[in-house]
């Protein structure tokens, strides 16, 4: 017998073959358990409490895998896949994790039995590629129009904590995404959050609206609604302060030093006049606005605020338009904004300055009213994923029936295929079949509905042909969910099997994990080491 | 300290205290032996399309996904100083070829196993080491004649596809005609008239999100940044190109202003306004319309910049601004100065896209004199775009290696079958006690049928045996066929699997070079490792006492 030879540094950590893979596959199941009562209408929410003690309650996939902060290298690739999706499309993200499980799961039998994990593989990618092409044969393209999106957008918030309010929320979505420009930059939608009121007491505001900055004496006397304003956006520090840090001042007489007091002055005046002369009577800037600038505007009627975050400063540039300016010597009609009526509001607790009626407004901005501020942020997840969807939508215009029914109908798609093949494959390619059931599956469980039995029923409809039958939340049962408006864009689904076949691949093609140890910085705090172990051997 | 033990009389005694040596076959050369064998076993399941992947995670926490064995072994850190000898010769072949790293780890790993039955058998480990270099010698003759395949235009894209998708296809099993696909159009596309390639001018953009099939090949450069200013897209643009921020200028060294009257102070902001202006303006002035930096663009410089309408882009590493420079054949400036006709770069578009929710910058060149191409590639983890990313590598490298050689021998075994054939034949024809170390480098080159055939889960020694059966009749080109069921056998040549002949040269030579070397080490000694590092002094202490024990 042979002592083991140390080839690696000490320390290292190294698991191999078959079990690794199986106990892989099992982190990953334990992950997918973490999230899998999330999915659908009626899953529920998960409550998350931080090492900060921030706590976070929330039934969105990708928010939930991210602050799990999982280690486990396997079930790593879960978090990346949720997160891949939350990148590409926003939603779905609990579907593509719980498909990539059940990938794993319905697989992790053969690998049992000793197929070899490549032939798993080389399964898994031929069956995506056949559903990804039954995706595209089935999916009818619709033609874009209000409705579809709003659809969309109701079926995508039917999951979240607002679906009572659904119906109010899509239109304000797909209101709000259409405002914006072809690109459709999603940092064009502001979402402000104010405490208190109802949810239904939330507002899309058609242009800009940011929650009223710090203001210096003065304030209070300045007007606080104009109609037809001209904005000026400054980045420029209206204060007397310091011209320049490394600059020094001698002087030589004692007039010298009056001179060198009122030119300061002299040098704020002249910018103050200069905003005032070319007509604005709104000013924004992100730098501070001092108590001198402010009673001057006050004085002249017109309103600043400074200390603008640089985010609604950009809103607001690309609502009103005009130009952020580092100086004011270059301040004249063209750069300054316009819009049609500028007011500050109370909203519940808080002032906002509301920009409205912008001639060219590729901004929108959603004040959030509601409960608590767990809530209220569930909402702005709950509301992202939306947005998202009806971007997807407006790019991408084919959809598929959701409620499970899509999935039910690759997965008829994938069977009939499998019968036609010989071998190994057929069975594997089975169990992908089978593995797509989990959607509708879940939703039934976490609805409480006997999910054997609707199966069943489905299951028939889809032998029949009905190719849009899924899972009727409301009625525990099943229905044509394409006459039920209830539409998912077609992409969504495509990302989702593609980012869990991949994930799938990734975890099965595995058999070895070598973790070297943690290189420690500065070795002080380790306990000098043992030389020669008690056995008196000097060093 | 406890108990002293006096020391051995002899060599020890010599040394400093903490010093260590060993010496003789026991010792010695077995032990290295041991170590390579497990390194090389390590490394072994991962070769071929059938090979696993690994999960590493090294000393920083990073994880990798791969089957990549360069890969592996950079990030294990491996002690052993005889298995490093195999590590070198391993990294000498990424350096050389690009790919074949694994060959040379298996194989080296393979001769030292055979080794130890000659030495067991009385061989001394010298007569050993120069069988195998006569092998390795008479089995570079025979390489040459193996080629069976040969890339004559390396423009012609169906050519170069169907001889880089057997590397790739080691890599990333079932993707590789996709991959393949876009390697070759990138590297097609970016090829000089007098054929001198640079690995370095592929660049590989990873963007999370979507899939591997909405990757694609853009020729030019793409950063994953946003633009600085408000100017998003640019069509025919003229970029110029500064290594040095664009700001107000400023002295190195810490100045004071200083400031004497009432005027100068009212004047002095706005003289720097007026001169940054003046600058930015002169820019526009002949015509520049994108802007890149090394350094930060300063409030007021973006602000002239918007006001001209230019593009602004900011590129914090040297080597990117490097290469757009190369891309855009612009001159980078260290100075904030007026460009001349020939410093600016030209780029038919320049815009920004948004791909998944990252934002990204594309200098896209249609034109012919594009020197720099990228690969955007997609996928749904971050392991596995880095997995993707070494096989566009690999791929890359074998086209680099068709440029140099364009020949090619059959994969799937055939060729290192076809040599042992052979091998075995000039053995026997030896007279003295090279023969048993000649027929021994033989037997190791069935090593890679044999793992190929292990990965793919098939009796190995079925395989072999048909193959020699085939090889005897004259069928050269015979090699495994991991697709097929069971020990199934098919003409690598015909079906495409070819491997670079470059490749196969170097990674004999190297491979049997690191085998000998190893073979020919009698003594170890290990100088007391500097105090500092106490992490690492105590894993060679538990290698000492190892190696105590089994005394």
């Amino acid at each position: 017998m042979q002592p083991q030879i140390l080839l690696l540094k000490e320390g290292t950590e190294d698991s191999q073959g078959k079990p690794q893979l199986i106990s892989n596959i099992n982190a990953c199941q334990t992950v997918a358990e973490a999230v899998r009562t999330t999915l659908g209408p009626r899953g529920m929410d998960k409550l998350i409490v931080d090492r900060n003690g921030r706590t976070t309650i929330s039934n969105d996939g990708a928010t939930i895998m991210k602050l799990l902060e999982i280690v486990h290298p396997a079930a790593k690739t879960l978090v990346d896949i949720a997160k891949s999706q939350d990148a590409e499309v926003g939603d779905g993200t609990t579907s593509v994790v719980l498909l990539a499980n059940e990938f794993l799961k319905q697989e992790k039998q053969y690998v049992d039995e000793g197929v070899h994990p490549r032939y798993i593989i080389k399964a898994i990618r031929k069956a995506i590629d056949i559903i990804i092409k039954r995706i595209d044969e089935l999916a009818p393209k619709i033609e874009k129009n209000r409705s579809l999106l709003e659809k969309c957008a109701a079926t995508a918030l039917s999951s979240k904590l607002i679906h009572q309010q659904k119906e109010f929320f899509a239109k304000m979505v797909v209101d709000a995404v259409l405002m914006l420009d072809d690109l459709l930059p999603l940092n064009m939608i502001g979402i402000k959050q104010v405490q208190g009121g109802a949810l239904e007491d939330s507002v899309l505001v058609d242009g800009v609206a940011f929650k009223k900055t710090f203001s210096y004496a003065g304030f209070e006397m300045q007007p606080k609604k104009y109609i037809n304003p001209k904005i000026a956006l400054l980045n420029v520090e209206l204060e007397l302060k310091a011209e320049r840090d490394n600059a020094e001042i001698r002087v030589e007489s004692a007039k010298e030093y009056q001179k060198i007091v009122d030119a300061e002055w002299n040098i704020l005046y002249s910018k103050l006049d200069l905003i005032h002369k070319c007509g604005a009577q709104v000013v924004l800037s992100k730098l501070p606005i001092g108590d001198v600038a402010t009673q001057y505007f006050a004085d002249r009627d017109m309103f600043c605020a400074g200390r603008v975050p640089e985010e609604d400063l950009n809103r607001t540039l690309k609502a009103c338009g005009g130009a952020v300016l580092t100086t004011v010597h270059d301040l004249n009609d063209n750069v300054l904004g316009k819009c049609s009526l500028f007011e500050e509001k109370q909203v519940g607790s808080e002032r906002f300055n509301v920009f409205k009626g912008c001639p060219n407004a590729k901004t929108c901005t959603i004040i959030l009213r509601g409960g608590a501020e767990q809530f209220l942020e569930e909402t702005e997840r709950s509301l992202h994923d939306a947005i998202m969807i009806v971007r997807r939508m407006i790019k991408n215009d084919s959809v598929v029936a959701g409620g499970g029914a899509i999935e039910m109908q690759l997965s008829k798609t994938l069977r009939d295929y499998s019968r036609t093949v010989a071998g190994k494959e057929q069975l594997l390619i089975g169990a992908i079949a089978k593995a797509l059931e989990i959607i509708p599956r879940q939703l039934c469980d976490n609805a409480g509905f006997d999910a054997t039995n609707i199966l069943n029923k489905l299951r028939q409809k889809h032998a029949m042909g009905e190719c849009w039958y899924g899972v009727d939340i409301t009625k525990e049962d099943i229905s044509d969910n394409f006459e039920k408006c209830v539409w998912e864009p077609a992409v969504v689904k495509k990302n989702a099997l593609v980012a869990a076949c991949e994930a799938a691949c990734l975890v099965l093609s595995v058999d070895e994990t070598i973790k070297n140890p943690k290189s420690s910085k500065g070795d002080g705090g380790s306990p000098p080491n043992m030389m020669g172990r008690g056995r008196g051997r000097p060093m | 300290m406890a108990l002293h033990v006096p020391k051995a009389p002899g060599f020890a005694q010599m040394l400093k205290d903490g010093a260590r040596h060993f010496s003789g076959l026991e010792e010695a050369v077995y032990r290295n032996i041991a170590a390579c064998k497990q390194f090389a076993d390590t490394v072994r399941t991962a070769y071929g399309p059938n090979g696993m992947n690994k999960i590493v995670i090294n000393h920083i926490e990073k994880l990798f996904v791969t089957n990549d064995a360069a890969t592996i072994i950079k990030e294990l850190e491996v002690e052993h100083p005889a298995a490093k000898i195999i590590i070198l010769a391993s990294q000498m072949q990424e350096q050389e070829v690009g790919d074949g790293t694994n060959f040379i780890i298996i194989f080296a790993g393979a001769l030292l196993h055979e080794a130890e039955d000659l030495l067991r058998m009385g061989l001394t480990p010298t007569e050993i080491a120069m069988g195998y270099e006569l092998a390795v010698e008479k089995a570079l003759e025979i390489l040459p004649t193996l080629t069976c395949f040969e890339v004559k235009d390396y423009r012609n894209k169906s050519e170069v596809v169907k001889s880089i998708k057997t590397a790739i296809m080691s890599k990333q099993y079932g993707n590789e005609k996709i991959i393949s696909n876009f390697v070759a159009d990138a590297c097609i596309s970016i090829l000089p008239e007098d054929g001198s390639f640079n690995v370095d001018n592929i660049r590989i953009c990873k963007i999370l999100g979507s899939g591997l099939f909405n990757s694609s090949v853009v020729r030019g450069m793409v950063f994953k940044k946003n633009v600085e200013g408000v100017v998003t897209k640019k069509l025919n643009a003229k970029v110029v190109v500064f290594t040095c921020p664009v700001d107000v200028t400023t002295t190195e060294t810490t100045g004071t202003v200083l400031i004497k009257t009432a005027d100068e102070l009212m004047n002095f902001s706005r003289g720097e306004e007026n001169r940054l202006e003046e600058q930015i303006k002169s820019l526009k002035n002949i015509g520049v319309d994108v802007v890149v930096s090394g350094g930060k663009f300063g409030d007021l410089a973006l602000h002239y910049l918007n006001k001209y309408d230019m593009m602004a882009v900011r590129l914090q590493s040297k080597f990117d601004i490097r290469r757009l420079s190369k891309t855009v054949n612009a001159t980078a400036l260290p100075k904030l100065v007026c460009p001349s006709k020939e410093e600016l770069g030209y780029a038919d578009t320049v815009y920004i896209d948004e791909l998944g929710d990252t934002p990204i910058v594309v200098f896209k060149n249609d034109g012919t004199d594009t020197r720099i191409s990228t690969i955007v590639i997609r996928g749904a983890t971050d392991n596995y775009m880095d997995d993707i990313e070494r096989a566009v590598d690999d791929g890359v490298n074998t086209f680099k290696g068709i440029t140099k050689d364009g020949r090619f021998v059959p994969g799937a075994g055939a060729t290192e079958l076809e040599l042992a054939h052979k091998i075995a034949q000039y053995g026997d024809s030896l007279p003295g006690l090279e023969q048993y170390s000649v027929k021994k480098f033989a037997t190791s080159l069935e090593y890679f049928v044999k793992t190929l055939a292990e990965n793919t889960g098939v009796k190995a020694k079925e395989v072999i045996s048909k193959l020699y059966a085939v090889h005897n009749d004259g069928n050269q080109n015979y090699g495994f066929n991991i697709e097929g069921e069971g020990d199934d056998i098919i003409d690598a040549s015909s079906s495409g699997i070819l491997d670079l002949y470059l490749t196969k040269f170097w990674a004999l030579k190297y491979a049997t070079q690191a085998a000998c070397t190893v073979l020919s080490i009698d003594q170890i000694i290990l100088a007391k490792r500097a105090a500092g590092n106490a992490k690492k002094a105590s894993s060679v202490n538990k290698l000492e006492m190892i190696m105590f024990e089994i005394r």
